[in-house]
């Protein structure tokens, strides 16, 4: 039974990852190529260009003005390690194929986790909550962390990596005890435990760069931290959707 | 309130937290091989996709 409920989950993770690419392509990897290009050094062309409207091969090939192939090799202050480019480690050849299968993993993670706290929590995910489900996992590891730390692009000013992984991480958590105890939980006392812990990881100094200078253009990296919070709701609600619609279809053999 | 209450009436309380611990550790892993991980193969592979889900990168 629990294996069923677990490739039901994966089953709803592979789909979203599929779904996810092409609207990433549209919506957030145009500006994270245009992003390369001042990460790069190069000239990204008139300022209107910066609109997030452009064809995925149109950014690919002002990406690379010069015929140089945009790779994901970063030269940030937070990283000196990395000044010198270094080959590009991508585990397939196309950096779609890579993108691709990140967001399948990415999407059956996601999946795997949301159908756990479901199942431990002892409530079902449904087509009919599915989006709130889904909401809820999008203010996780979505929302809450980009209060602190917003949505960056290549070549902005960062702190160290290892200090952000471990506030986004905290918060994810923090933000996921603190819904529980909001929304799942009736006593009094959780709820307000609960609204502590919301607000709990934003009272935390989070980890910033000293120097905030960066070759980024505010607006593109403003546009792009709007991109990547609308493309992750999208992401979360069909994820919600997906693992409710194939709860209901396999429900009354699960739980 | 559009979250209902429904306990597992079926599943075995013993069977629905294991699977449910198990759920929660293969995610983890899964987001932290796509999200995470520092070795260059995969940050290198995902890149795009840590950018776009707004994963802290480089």
């Amino acid at each position: 039974m629990v294996v069923r409920y677990l490739l039901a989950t994966l089953v709803a993770g592979l789909f979203v990852g599929v779904v996810m690419t092409p609207v990433q392509y549209a919506g957030v990897i145009p500006l994270i190529l245009h992003a390369e290009v001042y990460e790069q050094g190069g000239d990204a062309g008139p300022p209107e260009h910066a609109a997030g409207l452009v064809a995925p091969a149109e950014a690919a090939e002002r990406a690379a003005p010069q015929g140089v192939r945009p790779i994901p090799v970063h030269a940030t202050a937070a990283a000196p390690a990395n000044d010198e480019a270094r080959a590009n480690a991508n585990l397939f050849a196309s950096r779609l194929i890579g993108t691709l299968s990140a967001n399948i993993v990415t999407g059956c993670g996601f999946a795997l986790m949301l159908a756990a706290v479901a199942l431990l929590a002892g409530r079902r995910i449904t087509f009919a909550n599915g989006a709130f489900w889904g909401l809820a996992g999008f203010a996780c590891v979505a929302l809450a962390p980009a209060l602190g730390l917003p949505p960056e692009l290549p070549a902005m000013p960062v702190a160290d990596l290892t200090a952000r992984q471990i506030w986004w991480v905290a918060t994810a958590l923090l933000t996921a005890a603190g819904l529980y105890g909001l929304v799942l939980r009736q006593e009094t006392v959780a709820k307000i435990a609960g609204i502590a812990l919301l607000f709990a990881p934003h009272l935390v100094a989070v980890p910033r760069p000293a120097d905030l200078s960066s070759p980024i253009p505010p607006t593109l990296a403003a546009e792009f931290a709007v991109a990547s919070l609308a493309t992750g709701a999208v992401f979360w609600v069909l994820l919600g959707l997906a693992l409710g619609a194939l709860m209901d279809r396999f429900g009354s053999e699960l739980t | 309130m559009t979250i209902t209450m429904t306990h597992s009436g079926v599943m075995p309380a013993t069977t629905r937290i294991a699977g449910g611990l198990l759920a929660l550790a293969l995610g983890a892993f899964f987001i932290w091989g796509a999200g995470f991980a520092h070795a260059a193969a995969l940050h290198d592979t995902a890149h795009d996709v840590r950018h776009a889900f707004g994963f802290p990168c480089h």
